[in-house]
């Protein structure tokens, strides 16, 4: 017999997770799929998420999540969801993601994942900016979180912080990428040239995007790339080893034996 | 209620047991203590009591346990949770919610309990542990007695058949202590609850147990009756102390049956021995201190001088502005009005390494000065900010506490471990002054001996003040001259410890209390005065 492990995606949750997130990327790249003029089907997508990640919540809870992942889980999302606002969102100024990202290096992608939606999903209701993009926002932290597993994990030292601090910026420019994407099509007028055009052709809306996504918001990606890696290289050491400190203590998969008597 | 048979426990990732071959049986109704040194396993033996050990923190159980005829192998805790009610050494740690009532109720309704069940048993507890009148406020309000009971009393709404506490008096001055204590023997005797604590300071709750469960440090166990148990065991408070120091018949675990034996020896006289004057030059000038947190005063006028070479206690109940002070005179913040002088320098005006060589603070929590990630590193820094030699800090971490492990994380110390270390980093800088606010706090007698000596030889070797606030009279009747005794941000006694501990009969020692109205704080007092007679 051993202790619980840390919370992991397996059989039916992990099917839940899969399902969740394909809807929900749909919920993002619809524009470049559908030409159709009538209808409206941006709509539906935009409901796409909110729905998806409440079956996904659905389907973790009754899997019977451990007290002690339920204690880190929660410590660590209310850190992000307080952390967040503190860079008041200026310029991409987000002093959240490097404690994902470090966060999901210890405790495991299924951690990192559950951890980015939930803290995203905590410091909506914090700040009050709740509505149907929230739970965009809490799929892209989600993968982000879940993406720390590409990492090798055998990875120690200066080169883990490297590898960490690159994923930095390749995660703070994923997050501008997708949030651009969501709002993207409902933000600007019609009339623009850098506008989701209704029933345009694909690429003509490909083009449109990619030129909206870089005369728009490379203000905000590059300083949040340059700041996330800047925070985890800086407090990488530190935190990564309180981090590891607190997994050893957790005493996750640690073996429970029972035995009639000890040997004498 | 509780029977251990044959238990033995290992963790894993370690070759020692922690406990071994231990075998008793608790009867309900009965209150029994847990004692032994820091480290022997206390903490472990009470967990093992609800199943958190070892089905949260894992290891190997040989042997059987069970509680209620419940055995903790087949069950998880969470399904003891009705049966045993736990209250953690810091009641802090565990409250959820802000407001006392909803403390109370948290458990229930995470267990869906019916509306009607709950409101009942909430005013049962509120009852029961005196808190109605607290009902309503923030439980960040409370005094550190307040906030015990708080916890005893969210632990008493699931009805549990036992209850089991770690140190619960351990952060409350001797007041507040025995606020709770009481409550415990009202529980055990009105409810017949079972009720299990591990304390360090004996002297508070002997008086009160029937039965002692010895840890001794080489993993034997014995279990018995109180006197039985404290006639052989290395462990004792003073008033057991004393009775071995008087050869007297049989050891009394209440003041009140030593007192019965000792009459002869208070109605003798003895030559009044006079208290040694320190004569020392001033060194800490506090000059009409005030100071307030937004609207409520903490001082109030406030002036004091401390001699060089002198060792003073401040003491006072809890929130009577101890911290405070010490707050001032570090430097901390400087005070609304008044003005504070070390050695002649503004203590605010300090800064970096002249602030390390001038003023020696431990904070109320020592880990606020531990960042390091081993001991090893925290010494070797001590040593680069102090150009000492390196490994410096290190021999004398080893003077006061032999035997910690290099490469321990601080948090992972015990308490009186990690108070060691704090301590010779502080000392490395080889203060000027030096200022503890409540250092004793999960000492045992023999690391609190260690730490008073240490204290002792820096204020006579160097001639240098020393300024604690504790709640402990054993150790302030031991180590200090002098006590400064605040109530609501004022000094009402100033004076010589003996006689402000004697005119208080909440704050004297046990052996004051047995002796009165003979001036004597400590043993070593008796037999100093009783030596000079002969």
């Amino acid at each position: 017999m051993k202790t619980r492990d840390i919370f992991a995606f397996k059989g039916a949750s992990l099917f839940a997770l899969i399902g969740a997130s394909a809807i929900s990327i749909l919920g993002f790249i619809w524009p470049f799929l559908i030409n159709e003029k009538q209808g409206h089907p941006q709509w539906i997508f935009l409901l796409a998420a909110p729905f998806a990640l409440l079956l996904l919540f659905t389907s973790v809870s009754t899997n019977k999540l451990d007290s002690k992942s339920i204690a880190l889980l929660a410590v660590l999302s209310a850190l992000i969801a307080a952390l967040r606002p503190m860079g008041t969102g200026a310029v991409g100024i987000e002093p959240m993601w490097f404690v994902l990202i470090l966060a999901a290096r210890v405790f495991g992608a299924s951690f990192g994942f559950l951890l980015g939606t939930i803290s995203m999903f905590l410091s909506a209701i914090l700040t009050g900016g709740l509505g149907p993009w929230v739970a965009y926002q809490s799929f892209a932290a989600g993968w982000i979180g879940l993406g720390v597993a590409l990492i090798p994990r055998g990875l120690r030292g200066r080169y883990e912080i490297a590898a960490l601090a690159l994923y930095g910026i390749f995660a703070a420019e994923f997050f501008g990428i997708a949030m651009d994407l969501q709002f993207w099509p409902w933000v600007l007028g019609g009339d623009t040239q850098l506008s989701y055009v209704a029933g345009a052709a694909i690429s003509t809306n490909a083009t449109n995007f990619i030129s909206y996504h870089f005369l728009s918001s490379m203000a905000w990606d590059i300083p949040r790339a340059i700041f996330t890696a800047t925070l985890v290289v800086l407090t990488g050491k530190p935190v990564l080893h309180t981090l590891r400190r607190a997994h050893t203590r957790a005493a996750f998969m640690t073996p429970i034996e029972f035995i009639e008597r000890a040997k004498a | 209620m509780i029977t251990f048979s044959n238990v033995s426990l290992i963790y894993p990732q370690s070759t020692q047991t922690i406990l071994e071959d231990l075998s008793f049986q608790i009867a309900e109704g009965e209150m029994v203590l847990v004692m032994g040194e820091t480290g022997s396993g206390k903490s472990s033996l009470l967990r093992l009591i609800n199943g958190l050990v070892p089905h949260h923190t894992g290891g190997i159980l040989a042997g059987d346990i069970s509680v209620d005829g419940i055995s903790t192998r087949t069950v998880k805790p969470g399904s003891l949770a009705h049966l045993v009610g736990i209250v953690g050494q810091n009641p802090v740690n565990g409250f959820v919610t802000d407001i006392v009532e909803e403390e109370l109720a948290f458990s229930m309704e995470a267990l869906n309990f019916p509306q009607d069940v709950m409101r009942k048993r909430v005013e049962e507890v509120l009852d029961l542990l005196s808190l109605s009148g607290l009902r309503n406020r923030s439980i960040a309000t409370l005094s550190g007695g307040e906030q015990q009971r708080v916890a005893i009393g969210a632990a008493l709404v699931m009805h549990p058949k036992v209850l089991v506490l770690d140190e619960p008096t351990s952060a409350l001055d001797p007041i507040a202590a025995e606020e709770v204590l009481s409550v415990l023997h009202r529980l055990v005797h009105d409810l017949s609850v079972t009720v299990i604590i591990a304390e360090h300071r004996l002297e508070r709750v002997i008086q009160f147990v029937d039965r002692i469960l010895y840890i001794e440090g080489n993993g034997e166990t014995s279990i018995g009756p109180a006197d039985e148990i404290l006639k052989r065991s290395e462990l004792v408070p003073p008033i057991v102390k004393l009775a071995r120091a008087l050869n007297l018949k049989e050891i009394g675990t209440s003041v009140r049956e030593v007192r019965r034996q000792t009459e002869d020896i208070r109605n003798r006289d003895f030559a009044h021995v006079a208290a040694k004057k320190n004569v020392g030059s001033v060194a800490i000038e506090v000059n009409r201190v005030s100071h307030s947190y937004s609207s409520k005063k903490a001082l109030s006028n406030v002036s004091t001088t401390i001699n060089q070479g002198e060792i003073v206690a401040i003491m006072g109940r809890n929130g009577a502005g101890k911290s405070t002070l010490l707050h001032t005179i570090v430097g901390l913040h400087s005070p609304d009005s008044g003005v504070i002088s070390v050695n002649g320098v503004d203590p605010t005006t300090l800064k970096g390494a002249a602030r390390r060589r001038s003023i020696g603070y431990v904070p109320q929590e020592p880990s606020d000065l531990l960042y390091a990630a081993s001991v090893e590193e925290e010494c070797a820094q001590a040593d680069r900010d102090n150009e000492l030699a390196p490994g410096t800090t290190a021999s004398l971490l080893n003077r006061l506490v032999p035997h910690i492990s290099q490469h321990a994380h601080p948090n992972d110390l015990s308490e009186g471990q990690r108070l060691a270390l704090v301590l010779s980093i502080v000392l490395s800088g080889n203060p000027e002054i030096l200022v503890l606010d409540e250092p004793t706090r999960g000492l045992d007698y023999q690391a609190k001996s260690v730490f008073a000596l240490a204290l002792k030889e820096f204020a006579t070797q160097f001639n240098r003040p020393v300024l604690l606030a504790t709640h402990d009279v054993e150790l302030v009747a031991e180590l200090t001259d002098r006590v400064l005794f605040l109530a609501e941000g004022e000094i009402v006694a100033d004076g010589s410890t003996l006689d402000v501990l004697l005119s208080s009969p909440a704050f004297a020692p046990q052996v004051a209390k047995i002796m009165a109205p003979k001036p004597w704080l400590t043993v070593a007092d008796v037999v100093e005065a009783l030596g000079q007679e002969r």
